[in-house]
């Protein structure tokens, strides 16, 4: 009997820390659980999501990237910089921002899948140097401008598509994106390839599969979803702000390991990384909403990593 | 049968009611054998007869439900597998388990600690000199300073064995020791094993290669469904006797009476499917040409790295093929890549089924879909699998092949070896493909799944498709080939068809050229 209860835990340890947290966090301050601080804190969380759905391609097929931080850092900065500096048409814009996404994908996808460089180093590279392009086009400066920003691009980033739930456009752009995502992965066969690319690549090349393809793809996915994830976030601030893209590299990386562990396979999967996301910008809210500073904060995320982790590994050491 | 011979002092190794149960299965059940010192006693019995858990309880990797070990006649308690090493006991595994970047030093002196220099250095000097100690007793040519992941095969096995001998080990238990090396590897590794016993230790022997277990060893036990069924000097036994001990059955067949009674003749008079002319590649592949026609099987004979292996690679693409042509239904193939190779409808039944026939984290379901998984859609033009359908091609084949899995949703990793072989072919077989290329099928398949293998292809050349058949036991050649080529270094050398289909004619063949 005893053990079935540790199996339970095991099998459902992330949802059993969510749920504890959240119970404790509105016990402690019901403000937590008001409909506005759920509209807030998913708002908030939507560039995050975006960028962590993106990286669940890449990782369930094997593969680290980095670069994604640097992508979205001067994403968001050349974005900016072309409507408020330079006037152009946010469309435009975008497009140049989506472009150069995909090219960043692209290049990282060759390099990785078919020159067989290692994605860890090679997309760390990659990062490093977008760090620099970033600071090139922004010069390391806050870019600010709400008045000369069109509205058309704000309602990209705080704007209500519908009156029912009031939430913001990005909200739902990453729904979008998550259930897309969600369906390749899920329910296609390049999301099986991918899985079995996962799994043992030389199996999956020699069942016919295009390895090398599939895993450049992989890397376009993120490029991209890296792209609209900054224009969610420039859009929602007004602003592009140096090195953005850093402080969500890795919570997107939490996000999507505790997916992992939250699958009962334990692979990476676009629900896990939904709930992930949420798991950690629900540790986040709650604690600012009980005034704990920064410091707490990021103990605090990094324990729920670890305890998460270790209820998983409880089961996997059972099985 | 289980023989206990009263001993004037007490043996090795004595295990008494040894029982364990998993969930369902009764894996060993009530066995009793003991070990004198310095003998060589093979090992034996189908895959699932509960060799390999004896083995991990004798080792301390599992618990036994019921029963106890004695060891020189002390009682052995083994909490974990450390006890085991310190109490004399080695194992060598089928599957390498030494450090791949770690020296050969490193490696064989693992678990006794490193020398020290002023207490704190690591002293390499002398810990080298340790370790060359059992590698001069092996007469193994190997530089203790190389890291062992560089060594071949037989080479690490020897360091793995040079390990047992550095922990003064007086029991050693060598599982398929011989997978994978070549005839002059086993020959050494023969010599070894008969020195050693000479020096007083006991080797267990574990092999579904029944010639060895008839050359090498003393004395056979034999397992069947958890039961010690067997336990004779070998010398009382025949090969027949013995395979009616393994599966239960009365009458063993030989390859020659199988190849008669199954009238196994020359090549159909059909016509040709798989066109290979003048293939070449940089894997030691030199200008190899034959055809295979419907309904033929083919089989492909050869000592280890005579380049079987590398030649089928290279014709489906899956290593690059430098030189040559390769047509099916007279359509050259002209992207060597495996996607282009099964398009025109040619399949390849990897050697390795762990790092290259299956993902061992799927289920035996999604293996079995994965290379036809587009006849399975939901609407023809949309590319998304329907769960249904992918389950009852899956059944199908389970059932067919007698694949022996709980439910289509197992993880392959968890299936034993034979059953994960099986679901290599299934997932071929629903593949569809008109050529269908296996390489060693049946190693380490027991004598049932070995049997059932042959069936397969046989079924598949009356339905009229072209099989080639890679084997390193030439018996298994003679029982179902119409025809056999014989390679060497990369090139056919050596072409028998029909009756002339000989377990002596191959081995001739083979050593014409040494």
């Amino acid at each position: 009997m005893s053990l079935d209860v540790l199996g339970f835990i095991s099998t459902y340890g992330v949802f059993i820390t969510l749920v504890a947290c959240i119970v404790i966090f509105a016990v402690l301050d019901s403000r937590f659980i008001e409909i506005d601080n759920l509209r807030t804190q998913l708002g908030l969380a939507a560039p995050l999501l975006m960028l962590s759905l993106g990286l669940t391609v890449v990782l369930a097929m094997g593969d680290f990237d980095l670069s994604i931080a640097g992508t979205l850092s001067a994403c968001a900065a050349a974005i900016v910089v072309l409507i408020v500096n330079h006037d152009w048409p946010w469309g435009l814009a975008v497009l140049v921002g989506v472009a150069f996404g995909l090219g960043i994908g692209a290049i990282n996808g060759l390099l990785v899948s078919y020159v067989e460089m290692p994605s860890f180093i090679t997309t760390l590279a990659t990062f490093l140097i977008l760090l620099g392009v970033e600071y090139m086009i922004s010069d390391g400066r806050n870019i600010t401008g709400a008045a000369d920003m069109p509205d058309l691009y704000r309602d990209l980033g705080i704007g209500k598509p519908e009156p029912w739930t009031e939430f913001t456009s990005p909200v739902w752009i990453a729904a979008g994106l998550a259930i897309i995502l969600w369906l390749l992965m899920a329910k296609t066969e390049l999301g099986r390839y991918m899985y079995a690319i996962g799994g043992n690549p030389e199996a999956a090349r020699l069942s016919g599969i295009n390895v090398k393809a599939l895993r450049a793809l992989g890397f376009v996915i993120v490029g991209f979803a890296a792209v609209i994830a900054a224009v969610s976030q420039t859009a929602r601030t007004a602003s592009s702000i140096p090195r953005v893209g850093i402080s969500l590299l890795l919570s997107a990386y939490a996000a999507a390991f505790l997916g992992a562990a939250a699958s009962r396979k334990g692979l990476f999967n676009v629900p896990g990384t939904v709930l992930g996301v949420i798991f950690l910008q629900a540790v986040q809210s709650g604690l600012t909403i009980l005034g704990y500073d920064r410091d707490i904060l990021d103990i605090s995320r990094g324990s729920i990593l670890v305890l998460a982790m270790l209820l998983t590994a409880l089961g996997a050491r059972r099985r | 049968m289980t023989a206990t011979a009263p001993a004037a002092s007490s043996p090795l190794l004595e295990v008494s009611g040894v029982t364990k149960r998993y969930p369902g299965v009764l894996a060993v059940d009530d066995v009793s054998l003991s070990l004198e010192a310095g003998q060589i006693v093979g090992l034996v019995g189908k895959n699932g007869a509960g060799k390999s858990t004896l083995i991990k309880i004798i080792a301390g990797a599992e618990h036994a439900d019921e029963g106890h070990l004695r060891l020189n006649g002390e009682s052995l308690e083994l909490h974990r597998p450390h006890d085991a090493t310190d109490a004399g006991l080695a194992f060598v595994h089928q599957d390498l388990q030494d450090v791949g970047d770690l020296s050969v030093a490193e490696n064989v002196m693992m678990g006794l600690g490193y020398p020290r220099k002023m207490g704190l250095f690591v002293d390499w000097a002398e810990l080298y000199r340790r370790a060359a100690d059992p590698m001069v007793r092996l007469e193994a040519d190997i530089d203790p300073r190389e890291p062992v992941g560089e060594l071949s095969v037989a080479k690490q096995r020897l360091v793995m064995i040079a390990r047992g001998l550095a922990q003064q080990a007086q029991l050693l238990v060598l599982d398929e020791p011989s997978a994978s090396l070549t005839d002059e590897e086993i020959e050494h590794l023969f010599a070894v094993v008969r020195r050693l016993r000479d020096d007083g230790i006991t080797v267990v022997y574990v092999s579904h290669r029944l010639e060895e277990i008839f050359e090498l060893t003393e004395r056979v036990i034999v397992m069947r469904n958890g039961q010690l069924v067997a336990d004779e000097p070998t010398a009382s036994l025949n090969r027949s006797s013995l395979i009616s001990h393994i599966t239960g059955h009365e009458h063993a067949q030989t390859a020659t009476e199988r190849r008669a009674s199954r009238r196994v003749g020359g090549r159909p008079d059909t016509e040709v499917v798989l066109d290979v002319d003048g293939v070449s590649a940089d894997t030691g592949v030199h200008d190899c040409s034959f055809d295979v026609r419907e309904g033929e099987i083919l089989g492909l004979g050869g000592l280890m790295g005579s380049g079987r292996t590398e030649m089928v690679r290279a014709v489906f693409g899956a290593d690059h093929r430098r030189e040559g042509s390769v047509r099916v239904h007279g359509q050259e193939i002209r992207d060597n890549h495996p996607a282009e190779s099964m398009a025109a409808g040619l399949a390849l039944l990897p050697e390795d089924r762990k790092t290259q026939g299956n993902i061992m984290d799927f289920s035996v379901r999604n293996n079995i879909t994965l290379a036809s998984l587009d006849r399975h859609r939901v609407r023809p033009r949309v590319p998304a699998p329907l769960p249904r359908s992918e389950k009852q091609a899956a059944d199908r084949r389970i059932g067919r092949l007698s694949i022996a899995t709980p439910h289509d949703r197992q993880l392959v990793r968890l299936l034993s070896g034979g059953n994960q072989q099986k679901v290599v072919i299934a997932k071929w077989l629903e593949q569809g493909s008109d050529v269908l290329i296996f390489d060693e099928p049946t190693i380490g398949v027991d004598v049932d799944g070995k049997e059932e293998i042959y069936d397969i292809m046989e079924e598949l050349a009356a339905e009229g498709k072209a099989v080639v058949f890679i084997s390193s036991e030439f018996s298994e050649l003679v029982g179902v080939c119409h025809r056999v080529l014989v390679l060497s270094e990369g090139r056919i050398i050596g072409e028998l068809e029909g009756d002339e289909v000989t377990e002596p004619a191959i081995v001739e063949i083979c050593y014409s050229q040494h």
